[in-house]
């Protein structure tokens, strides 16, 4: 762990080691202060030195000065480097989040990352703050008391020494037994994080669920766990407490029995004795504290695993060494036989076809069927198991994943936005481009007309996830975001499902003239938002089951000609075909 | 709609007051009894840490005396036995220090348990909008990192302010009993001291309430890149967020070291004043010596004066402690005193069992003062019936549903459900008796079985299945890796919406609720899918009140009847074949979308 601290300091890390330095200085004038007294009382007392008593007290006031300034500006050096430790940290973290795949984000809660970042980057920065000093500090003063100690009495010092291998033992033993628990505690933490936060975000499941008192019992479940946690921690730690303390008592024992042998014998002085004495307590003083600083430090190393574990961990989809650094695609895709697994569960299988640059997909199947993998391997947030996925002949892992993905321009079918304005979310990909570029296509999104409609309009602020909008203003703001992007390749997974039929008709309508050029993916299930495609992918379970155009599929019968059945069915013949020919006048 | 975003400090409604205090005392106030405990054991444990000095001076005089004498058995054996009573007391000593440790931390983590758990029971009262208005990383931070925060103030800041008050006055009384005078001259920083501390007072508050509020906008910034991570990548935003996430970083360090410019003033001032002191206190007495002041006492003064201050250093740490506490415990509070928008009323009664019959009556209600939503809106709904709304984006579908499971308390006019006004029930008596499905699902982390299960936690797994089978879910969750047990989290990993939709579905019908709200509920499940489920939905439907919000118009279709609501009231109501005939909106609007299914090339 204190390599990983000593690294993260950077160039801080000499200075780091001055300051502490610095700290540890003062000590001595802190002794000082301690003595002048006894020193003024014997000059003005018993020597009638007045003079002595002026220029003492000027030296104690500029002693205190000195060391209260020096002192102040350690303090806030320690704090200085530790925050900015912290704040590297903490962006090396995001650095990383940033790089990792669309699996890791899958399989890991955000609880668990949250406390990681903030948690867990607190108590490094604590330790270097607090820990690291007091560490050197106490130290370096059990290691001068000790030295002063030798030069007086080495005879004396050795004996006593004799504790030295107890409070050893008894701060690996510590050191080992306190670990887990602080683990533990983490663990709890990360726990509470995660329910906590669930709660939160979920709020509106379980209030329809009437489910508060469930979410409280669980609530309590991991606050107890935290709380016991912590105390069994504090448990651990107590228990080697005493074991310090009565090392150091020990320690003056024996100082006594064998400096008091050497004053009954007269080889060493009283003055001497009393002089050991005293400075026992300077010795003493680190042992007691070694207890907490082994705490301390655990809890840091705890943390700190945790914290290299975001820091060391790899992304699967890997950018290759040399790759082309192609900035414009035209948007021709083909998939070569590709096949795609998450871990063991077959999503896609032996899928190939060609879409030429310009070309509108659309796609259909059943839920689950792998129509969101599919769009998901041309962005490459995963990569194939199996065959390639080529982009104007290009496999896609041959390119900058950066380039590749600033070509294409994706509206998910699980919308998030962003805490922010409408006009924030909507230039999400482009934050500096006109505001009359977010109308523009917020127009295209039909989104343009219900912002207005909101009292601030496009300044309004939306909540996380766009909770507070209704599923189909969320999707049209999403729609907006993503054609802000003028990508080559366009993809809408299920966009337009929450917008009534006559609004998404229209929407198509406008993308069909806006996109003109630009190779589309169009993922969705009803018949009339696909129809007119230049091709239509049918999936099942995985694979490709149907291709072809509107009227082609009809001829097949197939799937599709039973879905576009079930949706004409909807209405009922009759009535149907009246209304049709009035909807077509 | 959201007031607050990761860039804007919130805004703090009430600021720390004495009423705050009086609260932090109750639940400290709870664990009297271990406080006391461990007060006793800490005045226990100093009069054993003071002997033991004295111990060890009695056996430095006993070889001043015996010096260079050689060992006599006489001081030998004295000398062993004060060392063994030196580390008998010292034992006692160490396990008292144990004692007190454990004491303290029980009741700090006793204190912070409770204060949390009390914020989360408070916050699942609160309603929507409380959690539409502002980043859920906010909310978060105060639940977890500000409630810890309290932590070492509580565990350990308390007690050592109980005792370090207690040291002061002791020290105060020996000094006033051995010179009045001399201990004035003693005080005369202390007036310097707390001016400082009133100087900067103001200032230091400010800084840590800044700081709270940086950490809470860094702590919103994490949690939603988090969650939106892939919409970043996807579209390669990752540079620009980092470097708002830096700044983000750089506030939050520099409102820290803000605060501790004002922080690290405490100590330095109180040390150089206390040496200040004993230089004003040998300036006056020294010239006095042998007339007015004694040797003796000047030495005894040398050696209060050191000890009073000690104390006073250390409740410097307590004041900066309390100063920075502040800033965490009015948050904390300010949330528990939000008040839920919607409440049980003084005497409301247990909704008896719902049969079904839900009414209108002259409904109106706004959001906002002055946008009226719904106006005066009126239906009669009877059991069993199964209702669709349709109409367009903002009609006020998604208000009137909101109203029926009492999310909101209407403006005007009554809803009853079987004749009861339910502004009179009880909401958990309500809400357990209705099924809201959302669009928006939402799924926990755990498996799927415990998701569906959500619906009714005593549910058996084969009634699990049951529910999944007949909401044409059980087949895609076989497939998965662990079927049922397969690990799922809350933004669903790799489920798509329409599984999702699903799920929900088996919850919804686990819960077996006696009215059923369905909003947007199936709007990204296929076509296929949704014939296959149509059988669930049946008997999903079958024998309770519903209503249905949708944009299929299958859906529709199967209602026993149709409202269409434009600008806030009902224009329309009856079957689908009424409202064909009359050709009105709902006729528009279905004449629309068959022309968009014919209307091929």
């Amino acid at each position: 762990m204190l390599r990983f601290i000593w690294e993260l300091l950077r160039k801080d890390k000499w200075f780091y080691l001055f300051v502490i330095f610095v700290g540890v200085a003062t000590l001595p004038l802190l002794l000082f202060r301690n003595t002048v007294s006894g020193q003024i009382v014997d000059a003005v007392v018993y020597n009638q030195d007045y003079g002595a008593l002026y220029r003492l007290l000027g030296l104690l006031l500029l002693a205190t000065l000195l060391r209260v300034l020096l002192k102040w500006w350690d303090n806030m050096q320690l704090e200085y480097i530790s925050q900015r430790a912290a704040k590297r940290l903490r962006e090396k973290m995001y650095f990383k989040l940033c790089k990792m795949d669309f699996n890791y984000f899958d399989k890991t809660r955000t609880g668990d990352i949250m406390t990681r970042m903030t948690a867990d980057a607190d108590a490094v920065r604590h330790f270097i703050a607090y820990v690291g000093y007091a560490l050197i500090e106490q130290i370096s003063t059990f290691a001068l008391g000790l030295g002063i100690l030798f030069f007086i009495s080495w005879k004396t010092t050795l004996a006593i020494l004799v504790v030295a291998p107890f409070v050893f033992y008894f701060m690996q033993r510590m050191s080992k037994e306190v670990h887990p628990t602080f683990q533990r505690v983490r663990a709890r933490h990360s726990a509470l994080n995660t329910t906590a936060q669930e709660n939160i975000s979920g709020n509106r499941v379980v209030k329809a669920f009437a489910k508060e008192d469930y979410e409280i019992e669980k609530f309590d479940r991991v606050n107890d766990g935290y709380r016991e946690a912590n105390l069994e921690s504090n448990r651990i730690s107590s228990k080697y407490l005493p074991r310090f303390e009565i090392a150091a008592a020990m320690l003056t024992v024996v100082a006594i029995l064998f400096g008091g042998y050497h004053v009954l014998t007269g080889e060493i002085s009283v003055g001497d004795l009393v002089i050991i004495n005293s400075l026992l307590w300077t010795v003493m003083g680190p042992i007691r504290m070694f207890a907490w600083l082994v705490n301390d430090m655990q809890r840091a190393s705890a943390s700190a695993i945790k914290v290299q574990e975001i820091l060391y961990m790899q992304p699967r989809i890997k950018t290759k060494k040399r790759v082309l650094s192609k900035d414009k695609f035209t948007g021709d895709v083909e998939f070569r036989d590709v096949s795609f697994r998450y871990e063991d569960e077959v999503a896609l299988e032996n899928i190939s076809f060609h879409v030429k640059a310009g070309q509108t997909v659309a796609i259909i199947g059943a839920t689950g069927a792998g129509k969101s993998s599919l769009v998901s391997l041309i962005c490459r947030f995963y990569d194939v198991t199996k065959g390639a996925v080529l982009l104007d002949g290009i496999d896609v892992r041959n390119v900058n994943v950066r380039k590749l993905r600033q070509n294409i321009s994706v509206a998910m079918q699980d919308i998030f936005l962003f805490s922010d304005t409408i006009e924030g979310n909507i230039a999400y990909a482009k934050p500096d481009v006109p505001f009359s570029e977010v109308e523009r296509v917020a127009k295209i999104a039909d989104a343009h007309d219900f912002i207005l409609r909101f009292p601030e309009g496009y300044d309004t602020i939306v909540g996380e996830r766009g909770v507070g909008l209704s599923g189909g203003q969320k999707q049209r703001i999403a729609l907006a975001r993503a054609l802000l992007k003028d990508p080559a390749i366009l993809i809408l997974d299920d966009t337009t499902s929450s917008v009534d039929m006559e609004t998404e008709h229209h929407i198509h309508q406008t993308l069909r003239e806006y996109f003109k050029g630009k190779t589309t993916f169009l993922i969705a299930h009803r018949i009339s938002t696909v129809k007119d495609a230049d091709k239509i992918l049918v999936l099942d379970q995985g694979r490709l089951i149907e291709e072809g155009t509107h009227e082609e599929l009809l001829a097949k019968q197939g799937y599709y000609y039973d879905v576009y059945q079930n949706q004409l069915g909807d209405f009922d013949v009759h009535a149907g075909k009246g209304g049709a020919q009035d909807g077509q006048k | 709609m959201a007031r607050n975003k990761y860039d804007i400090d919130e805004a703090l409604e009430s600021e720390f007051n004495l009423s705050h205090l009086k609260r932090l005392l109750v639940y400290i106030g709870r664990y009297k009894k271990q406080i006391g405990i461990a007060l006793s054991v800490i005045l226990a444990s100093s009069l054993f840490t003071t002997t033991g000095p004295t111990l060890i001076k009695m056996c430095i005089d006993l070889l001043t005396e015996n010096a260079g004498k050689g060992l006599t058995p006489r001081v030998v054996l004295s000398i062993a036995g004060i060392l063994l009573v030196f580390l008998v007391i010292s034992v006692i000593g160490a396990y008292f220090v144990k004692k007190k440790s454990r004491l303290m931390a029980q009741v700090g983590q006793n204190i912070i348990y409770d204060i949390r758990r009390d914020l989360f029971v408070h916050l699942q009262e609160l309603p929507f909008s409380y959690y539409d208005a502002r980043p859920h990383g906010k909310i978060l931070v105060r639940v977890v990192n500000y409630v810890n925060s309290l932590s070492d103030f509580l565990s350990n800041g308390v007690i050592n302010m109980v005792t370090d008050l207690f040291t002061m006055l002791v020290i105060l009384v020996f000094m006033l009993c051995l010179d009045a005078r001399l201990t004035l001259v003693c005080m005369i920083p202390l007036p310097v001291f707390f001016l400082v501390l009133f100087l900067i007072r103001k200032k230091q508050r400010k800084a840590w309430q800044i700081q709270s509020a940086k950490q809470s906008n860094m702590n919103a910034y994490i949690h939603e890149n988090i969650v939106g991570m892939k919409v970043t990548q996807s579209f390669t935003r990752e540079t620009r967020n980092l470097s708002i996430f830096k700044k983000i970083c750089g506030e939050t360090m520099d409102s820290w070291m803000y605060a501790m410019k004002f922080d690290k003033v405490v100590w330095p001032t109180i040390d150089m004043l206390s040496t200040i002191g004993q230089v004003i206190l040998l300036l006056f007495a020294v010239p006095r010596l042998g007339t007015t002041i004694s040797v003796g006492t000047l030495v005894a003064f040398l050696t209060y004066i050191g000890m009073f201050w000690n104390p006073i250093i250390n409740l410097s740490n307590f004041y900066n402690m309390i100063i920075n506490v502040m800033a965490y415990l009015e948050r904390i509070f300010e949330t528990m005193d939000t008040k839920p928008n919607v409440t049980d009323k003084p005497g409301a009664t247990e909704m008896p069992p719902i049969v079904g019959k839900v009414e209108f009556s002259h409904v109106s209600f706004s959001y906002e003062d002055g946008v009226k939503i719904l106006k005066d809106v009126n239906m009669v709904v009877q059991p069993g019936e199964t209702i669709a709304l349709v109409g367009p984006t903002g009609a006020g579908k998604t208000t009137i549903i909101n109203l029926i499971s009492r999310f909101y308390d209407v403006d005007g006019g009554k809803i009853l459900i079987d004749g009861t006004d339910i502004s009179g029930v009880t909401l958990a008596s309500l809400r357990k008796q209705m099924g809201v499905m959302l669009q928006d699902t939402f799924i926990f982390s755990g498996t799927i079985m415990d998701n569906i299960r959500y619906g009714k936690l005593d549910a058996t797994d084969e009634e699990v299945v049951r529910a999944a089978k007949v909401v044409s879910a059980h087949d895609f969750i076989l497939s998965l890796e662990h079927g049922y047990q397969t690990q799922v989290n809350e933004r669903g990993s790799r489920l798509s919406v329409g599984q999702r939709q699903l799920i929900s579905f088996a919850r919804a019908l686990l819960a077996d609720p006696k009215i059923l709200i369905l909003d947007e509920a199936t709007s990204s499940i296929d076509t296929k899918t949704e014939l296959t489920l149509q059988r669930g939905l049946d008997e999903l439907l079958k024998g309770r009140t519903s209503f249905i919000i949708a944009h299929r118009l299958s859906t529709i279709k199967n209602a026993d009847r149709i409202m269409v609501i434009s600008q806030g009231t009902i224009i329309e109501e009856g079957t689908h074949e009424e409202l064909m005939a009359l050709h009105g909106h709902y006729y528009d609007l279905y004449a629309a979308q068959y022309s968009f299914l014919e209307s091929v090339s």
